[in-house]
């Protein structure tokens, strides 16, 4: 489903978190922070869950639902990282898909979806893979991620070459996500964001655990020409610093909960 | 992090003729359905695929895992 109109290159998508099946282990504490914190929320419900959808878990979630005795499949779109999830797990489409109605009770997509092109159409289709009644908790990096970086190497571009060229994601906003699931159908939307500054001795690591993470640029019209061999190296030098010497980067984690509708 | 040949690995039987097929969850088969046009599929145990008669599409499994991806599908032939 290839569309020019997308913004995100999908089939980059697959091959980055491909590739990082096998590092993304270096990375598992930021996920598992994130994880934590978007499980925290279960906590606050009394329901118990049956049957849950481990969506792009990148091995951290559906570990900890099984664990705590709720039934996960896992899904993702790299057939390396469903893997690394254990079974029962499938390798799927965010966009297309492939499961019934009333399958999961429960459904989780921890930092998954901002590589959705049609973020809309995803929340309709896993609404309506949904028993009713059941939850969806999501997190997701939110406008404010990595504006640091973004600042940095967009300055220095214009420096070295006189221009631009798109190389971080464009994330959305706080204000359009509780939205978002309410034109998907969900009752109940609520969305509230945390900041979590990442310090970093050497900034360049920063680049090694996005990477690790399949994090790697996937919007369709980066420039696939080698960027200027001094524009990562400068722009991270000229991030700034606590007075420690360490760089602080800052992910804007939002978090959304919503409810399928109860049975008409 | 779990072992991705899952716990049931030792009673994959040993053949000489292909690869050993692990088999596909049940859990699996009674939820998923064809991502394209959400109808059911049907398991071929022999080809070890997933068969979408609207689509016309054989959707594969390694390792036990179905890749519910178009792209990825062998088309039934006509």
């Amino acid at each position: 489903m290839s569309d020019q109109a997308d913004i995100f290159d999908r089939g980059a998508v697959r091959r980055h978190r491909e590739r990082a099946a096998s590092t993304v282990g270096g990375v598992v504490p930021i996920l598992e922070d994130v994880a934590d914190r978007l499980l925290d929320r279960l906590a606050d419900t009394t329901r118990r869950f049956s049957a849950a959808l481990d969506l792009g878990g990148r091995g951290v979630i559906a570990s900890r639902l099984r664990a705590a005795g709720i039934p996960t499949v896992a899904m993702d779109l790299s057939l390396g990282m469903a893997a690394l999830s254990g079974a029962p797990s499938l390798v799927a489409d965010e966009e297309m898909l492939p499961f019934g109605p009333d399958s999961f009770d429960l459904v989780v997509a921890n930092l998954s979806l901002h590589w959705v092109n049609d973020l809309p159409g995803a929340l309709i289709q896993l609404r309506r893979a949904m028993k009713p009644e059941g939850l969806l908790l999501a997190s997701l990096p939110l406008l404010g991620t990595l504006d640091e970086l973004r600042r940095a190497v967009t300055e220095t571009e214009t420096e070295l070459r006189g221009g631009i060229s798109p190389r971080i994601s464009p994330f959305p906003d706080l204000r359009d996500c509780a939205g978002l699931l309410q034109r998907a159908g969900f009752t109940l939307p609520v969305a509230d964001a945390e900041d979590i500054d990442l310090l970093y001795a050497n900034p360049l690591a920063l680049l090694r655990d996005l990477q690790a993470a399949g994090e790697r640029n996937a919007i369709r019209e980066r420039s696939l020409f080698v960027p200027p061999r001094a524009l990562f190296p400068a722009a991270l030098m000229s991030l700034p610093v606590t007075a420690e010497g360490r760089v602080i980067i800052r992910l804007r984690l939002g978090i959304m909960t919503g409810w399928a509708p109860p049975a008409a | 992090m779990s072992d991705t040949k899952g716990e049931d690995a030792d009673e994959v039987p040993a053949s000489d003729a292909a690869p050993p097929q692990q088999a596909v969850d049940p859990r699996l088969l009674e939820i998923l359905v064809c991502p394209l046009t959400k109808q059911p599929l049907v398991y071929d145990r022999t080809r070890n695929e997933l068969i979408s008669r609207a689509a016309g599409l054989a959707y594969p499994i390694r390792g036990g895992i179905p890749i519910m991806l178009p792209d990825e599908a062998r088309p039934l032939d006509a």
